[in-house]
């Protein structure tokens, strides 16, 4: 798919001047009631966590914060180490991405760039694993994380996620796609592989590594199933994982401050995602890629 | 040919073998890894599935021990009907309600409705799991939730969504729908901006409806996109856990264990390494057979011009 498709969704098609059928209308307030709908646990969530424990999740519901409390918020901190599972999301998510756009960089430059022996097998064989379901291998992984005595650690998550089979493919397609000329060009030059690659393909590829360092950061900052199996201790757990174990450990947290827990999450994704909307929406719609 | 080459101009054999090192030198930091965390994983986890090991005591050789339990498990024909099952309903759930609202989104003028569209449907994507499935144990809880709190004041007397045998499995394909609907709508979206308006005006010049437009120009060229989504979100769907996990666990009596719930029962809870190592196989082949059938069935219904 091509790199241009929000900026063609924002300019689509505007018929101004022409009166619009009334089905075209009624489409629209269809779309504003399952807009609403869609956001209405959202804005619930939010009301609820602002709101007196006594007086939430009330029948008939209410949909204004009264009467209005951030206690509930306060208590969150009891609960939980929020701002250490927060640092080792962040830390989880910072390492597995910035590690594996590296690797994955060099090795895409290398089968998109350099005729070695092997490169063609080698690429085929990679990319035959995005086949294989992730617990498929996280099985011998947990085995060899316990045998190297890394359960528990952040290590266990970001160290098998130094691999990105799909990246290597994205980069070495992207990097196909500028013209080879001007490798020759720098090399006559006196240009060496390091400079050809980080000072011109990078800087050429950059809504590609956009995209897919938002992926990255994404799926790893939300992800559930590696930190479920190898973390144990509240101290090292990521953000999920945390909010999860908030609601249903020993001591398990009243609902409105596990709903404030929630709106901490919540809320600075959405700032996040209101400032960044364009690149996460071009790096989904360029990459087709799951969370 | 470059061999031949290199033997006539020995500036040129240097040349080549120079061209091998830094191939080599640069994917060697990737390839280790992937030796390591990848190929060697892969091949440990077929030879997991001939072993029997509680990771307490040493590992005992089973033959196909694990691979006979496949067959005989009594609970395992469940467990594969339940991730079918929501693997087809998020399969046409999320196509039929990502096209329709792609085509209405792509239809809007107002740029401020089209902003707020997109925000709305994409945005819970972005929301992890963990979030997502704890907000909507509430959200449909049935005497705190709003749904069932609406749901009575009009006289609808709603079921326990999550003790229910009946409506678990629904009340996890709705959650999923709400949370992944936006993945697939952009990726919709993106698919009808490449039908060309010119195609629809010429259509719309020789008299054809609405309707015809949809069916017989919209619709073909869309299909390689339908095509794409149905493979991503079927292999997606048939490893859905997160919600699983954190909700029902598996219950009410099974009803919603999925198959990657199953292998985590019995990998990581009940430290049945063999077994859950055949089961991690199955999952693979099924997903990887499910995928080349849908290959080969793609000319039955994909449009390529």
């Amino acid at each position: 798919m091509s790199d241009d498709v929000l900026t063609r969704i924002d300019a689509a098609p505007r018929r101004h001047g022409r009166r619009r059928p009334a089905v075209a209308v009624l489409v629209d307030v269809v779309l504003v009631v399952f807009g609403v709908l869609m956001l209405s646990p959202l804005v619930w969530l939010i009301v609820q966590s602002f709101t007196e424990p006594e007086f939430a999740f009330a029948d008939p519901p209410s949909w204004l914060p009264i009467p209005f409390t951030a206690q509930n918020f306060v208590d969150v901190f009891e609960y939980m180490p929020f701002f250490q599972q927060f640092g080792n999301s962040l830390l989880l998510a910072v390492i597995s991405t910035g590690g594996s756009l590296l690797f994955s960089v060099l090795a895409a430059y290398a089968f998109a760039r350099i005729d070695f022996r092997g490169s063609r097998i080698l690429l085929v064989v990679m990319l035959s694993a995005l086949m294989v379901p992730a617990q498929l291998v996280i099985i011998p992984i947990f085995i060899m994380m316990r045998q190297l005595g890394l359960i528990d650690t952040l290590t266990a998550l970001w160290l098998p996620a130094l691999i990105n089979v799909f990246q290597i493919f994205f980069l070495s397609q992207y990097f196909r796609t500028i013209p080879r000329e001007l490798d020759e060009a720098a090399r006559i030059d006196g240009a060496g592989h390091f400079w050809i690659l980080f000072r011109m393909l990078i800087p050429l590829s950059g809504p590609a590594i956009a995209a897919l360092a938002i992926l990255g950061f994404e799926a790893s900052w939300n992800g559930y199933f590696g930190p479920l199996i190898f973390l144990s201790s509240p101290e090292n757990m990521t953000l999920p994982l945390g909010l999860v174990t908030l609601q249903n450990g020993f001591g398990a947290a009243p609902a409105v401050v596990v709903f404030a827990a929630i709106t901490m999450v919540v809320v600075p994704l959405l700032v996040a995602f209101l400032a960044f909307q364009r690149q996460i929406v071009e790096s989904v719609a360029s990459t087709g890629l799951k969370g | 040919m470059s061999d031949n080459a290199s033997v006539r101009r020995p500036g040129a054999l240097l040349q080549r073998r120079r061209t091998e090192a830094a191939g080599w030198l640069f994917v060697s930091p990737a390839v280790l890894l992937f030796l390591i965390f990848v190929a060697g994983p892969f091949v440990f986890a077929i030879v997991l599935a001939f072993l029997k090991w509680d990771l307490l005591t040493s590992p005992e050789f089973a033959g196909l021990a694990n691979f006979e339990r496949l067959f005989t498990d009594p609970l395992l024909p469940r467990v594969l009907l339940n991730t079918f099952v929501f693997a087809f309903a998020s399969i046409v759930t999320h196509l039929v309600f990502g096209l329709l609202l792609a085509l209405a989104v792509n239809q809007v003028v107002s740029r401020v409705l089209g902003y707020f569209a997109r925000v709305a449907i994409f945005f819970p994507f972005l929301i992890s799991w963990a979030a997502v499935a704890l907000l909507w144990k509430y959200v449909l809880d049935p005497t705190f939730g709003y749904v069932s709190q609406y749901a009575a004041m009009i006289g609808i007397d709603l079921p326990n969504f999550f003790t229910d045998p009946a409506w678990a499995m629904p009340a996890i394909i709705f959650i999923d729908l709400w949370h992944t609907l936006g993945f697939t709508f952009i990726i919709m979206l993106a698919g009808l901006q490449t039908v060309p308006a010119e195609l629809i005006e010429a259509a719309r010049t020789d008299g054809a409806t609405s309707g015809q437009i949809f069916w017989n120009v919209t619709l073909p060229l869309m299909s390689p996109t339908m095509f794409f989504a149905t493979i991503i979100t079927f292999i997606g769907a048939f490893q859905i856990f997160d919600p699983i996990q954190i909700i029902t666990k598996g219950g009410p009596q099974d009803a919603t264990t999925t198959i990657i719930m199953y292998l985590y029962e019995k990998g990581f809870q009940a430290f049945d390494m063999g077994y859950a190592a055949a089961v991690a196989i199955l999952v693979f082949v099924i997903i990887m057979g499910v995928t080349i059938l849908q290959f080969v069935g793609r000319r039955k219904w994909v449009y390529e011009s």
